[in-house]
């Protein structure tokens, strides 16, 4: 058959080094099989985009109240409609976006900053050390994330004298009682890892104990903690709409998700429009990022995969 | 059974240890910020402001403040609220316990009901239409918070279904009449009912494809003996793991559904008493939840060796 000719480039491939896949390239090659994951991540880059354009430009400003009838529905001047302060809902949607990816992000960013460090440095030296930390966790684990959160907030923005509360205090707040996952992560994973032959490698070689943990054991454990901080970020989003829809979370003017179900949520029988949009926008965003710390487990971790 | 009273004698000493303890955290916490309820309070006198002070001992040094609290929480005594002055604590979040303990323990039937229902179904089926639509939904449902199920649920129930029917069926947001029990049950429960069956669907599709299953087919066993005797038995143990958590999440998450239903439980009540600065209920109301997290994981793990026999102390 015609196939039979091309045999001598096929030894040529052979002998050719195999291609380096670093940890992403090689995540990302699993990762485009998944269709769920990759819905997710579309979305994600949608409301990246949106926050990045809200920045410079919103058809209204988020803030500027009666550009039109109140509770007006969609229509083609504004495609979301105007909520009950005549505010154009798309607008604020659009801030909402950015707000939503600030908190997200930097929770993801502090929950790692502390969970890592106690997790490596309780899974590297074991005994007392691994002991105090673990009980620390434990204990965490066992007191009412959301209440204390809630309390954490509230005090927060006193002592700072951070009135009005800012998106800080709620990712500080959210960040001091959700930690407890990546650090009990890192943990297992530094264990395991610090027994491994590439570890006794560097030690014998000299490398000191930071060294070790940052240079062998920490980049090894790093698809773990990126699946593990993935999914505070829906975590983190949710508790900020949880709290601005209560009241307690985002200033008024701010065009927070939450906040705006909560101004829809009174008149949700006659105009459903203004409850709807900041809805369904954060139920699609916490979706895409649950979707995509799915599929990254599952790319990460081939073991998993079923 | 004498190990197990004992287990539970230690147990129950080490959840009031932790309950004291995290309660005391927030307690101080609390007493740092600048301010309390009466500053809202405007006509009033230097002497008035201090006999009330004087009246919740507010006066007194912080650490003879803290001891007073320990030793008043140790009595059962919750204290005072601040706001509405000789309300005392502790028979108040008593009852309102009551009605948030209503509340999710219909949660918990939706929740275990309908996450085993779909999970079940779903292994059954696998890769068929049906599995489909039960994952679909269980991963759609896992990812939209309960305080979004609630709103759609209030504006399904409250308003739509009125519409539709013209007025026959009615569901009024509150408390009081059992009515008003199914929606924010629902709304609570459905999250956590994806979870399960995403647990349920796993673990049964591994459970059915065991040789003693085989076997009990190849006996010629009612199908419905079959997959209830003796795969869900086995399916279920993974599941049994994760109720403690489950219960847990149930508990906090009445904070959420209680405020959006207007339900007086002591979720409303937390954040009611925020607001109001009311600290003494704030706190109270913590040393509950805490105790009510520990009681309940306490209770898993008594149940645990019933539902697995080979789980012993």
């Amino acid at each position: 058959m015609a196939q039979a000719a091309p045999l001598a480039p096929e030894i040529e491939i052979a002998y050719e080094m195999p291609e380096q896949a670093t940890l992403l390239s090689d995540a990302w090659r699993r990762i485009r099989r998944n269709r769920l994951a990759l819905v997710g991540l579309a979305i994600i880059v949608v409301l990246f985009i949106t926050a990045l354009i809200s920045i410079v430009w919103t058809p209204y400003p988020t803030w500027l109240q009666a550009v039109g009838p109140t509770y007006q529905p969609p229509s083609g001047a504004h495609p979301l409609g105007l909520d009950q302060a005549g505010r154009d809902i798309l607008s604020r949607i659009m801030g909402g976006a950015l707000i939503t990816i600030e908190v997200g992000i930097g929770s993801a960013i502090i929950v790692s900053l502390i969970g890592i460090p106690l997790g490596l440095i309780a899974g590297f030296y074991r005994g007392t050390v691994d002991t105090v930390i673990s009980f620390v966790i434990n204990i965490w684990y066992g007191i009412p994330d959301l209440l204390v959160a809630l309390i954490l907030v509230f005090v927060l923005s006193d002592a700072l004298h951070l009135i009005p509360r800012g998106v800080v205090v709620i990712i500080i707040a959210f960040s001091l009682t959700r930690w407890m996952d990546v650090a009990r992560l890192v943990r297992g994973q530094s264990l395991a890892l610090r027994e491994r032959e590439f570890v006794e490698a560097a030690r014998m070689a000299g490398a000191r104990d930071f060294a070790l943990l940052l240079r062998h054991i920490f980049p090894n454990a790093l698809g773990p903690i990126i699946v593990q901080a993935t999914f505070a970020i829906p975590a983190a989003v949710l508790f900020e709409a949880f709290l601005s829809f209560l009241g307690l979370g985002l200033p008024s003017p701010t065009p927070s998700w939450g906040a705006m179900a909560a101004d829809g949520y009174h008149g949700m029988d006659f105009a459903p429009h203004i409850v709807l949009a900041p809805t369904i926008a954060l139920s699609l965003t916490l979706m895409a990022f649950n979707w995509l710390g799915d599929g990254l487990r599952d790319a990460f971790d081939p073991r998993m995969r079923r | 059974m004498r190990g197990t009273l004992l287990y539970i004698g230690q147990r129950l000493i080490l959840i009031a240890i932790t309950t004291v303890l995290v309660s005391s955290i927030v307690f101080l916490l609390l007493h740092q910020i600048p301010g309390n309820a009466f500053l809202n309070e405007t006509r009033q006198s230097e002497a008035t402001l201090r006999a009330e002070l004087h009246h919740y001992g507010l006066d007194l040094p912080l650490p003879q403040q803290y001891v007073n609290w320990v030793s008043g929480v140790l009595h059962g005594d919750l204290g005072e609220s601040l706001v509405n002055r000789g309300v005392h604590i502790t028979p108040l979040l008593l009852r309102e316990t009551s009605v948030s303990a209503t509340v999710g323990f219909f949660a918990l039937i939706v929740t275990i009901g309908l996450g085993l229902i779909l999970g079940v179904v779903a292994a059954l089926r696998q890769n068929t239409w049906v599995d489909y639509v039960a994952s679909s939904a269980a991963v759609v449902g896992y990812s939209v918070p309960a305080f979004v199920v609630a709103i759609f649920g209030l504006l399904l129930f409250g308003h739509y279904l009125y519409v539709w029917t013209g007025g026959t069926f009615f569901y009024s947001p509150g408390w009081g009449t059992p009515e008003q029990i199914p929606v924010p049950a629902l709304a609570l429960g459905l999250p956590y009912a994806s979870y399960v069956a995403r647990l349920t669907r796993a673990s049964m599709l591994e459970t059915i494809r065991t040789d003693y299953v085989r076997t009990a087919w190849a006996k010629g066993l009612r199908p419905r003996i079959v997959v209830i005797r003796h795969a869900l038995r086995n399916a279920l143990i993974p599941v049994v793991t994760i109720l403690g958590p489950l219960i847990t999440g149930i508990i906090t998450g009445s904070l959420v559904i209680e405020n959006i239903f207007g339900i007086p439980g002591l979720g409303k009540e937390f954040v009611t008493s925020i607001l109001a600065r009311d600290y003494n209920i704030v706190i109270g109301v913590f040393t509950f939840y805490a105790a009510l997290v520990g009681l309940a994981n306490l209770a898993v793990d008594v149940i645990y060796p019933i539902l697995d026999p080979r789980i012993r102390y």
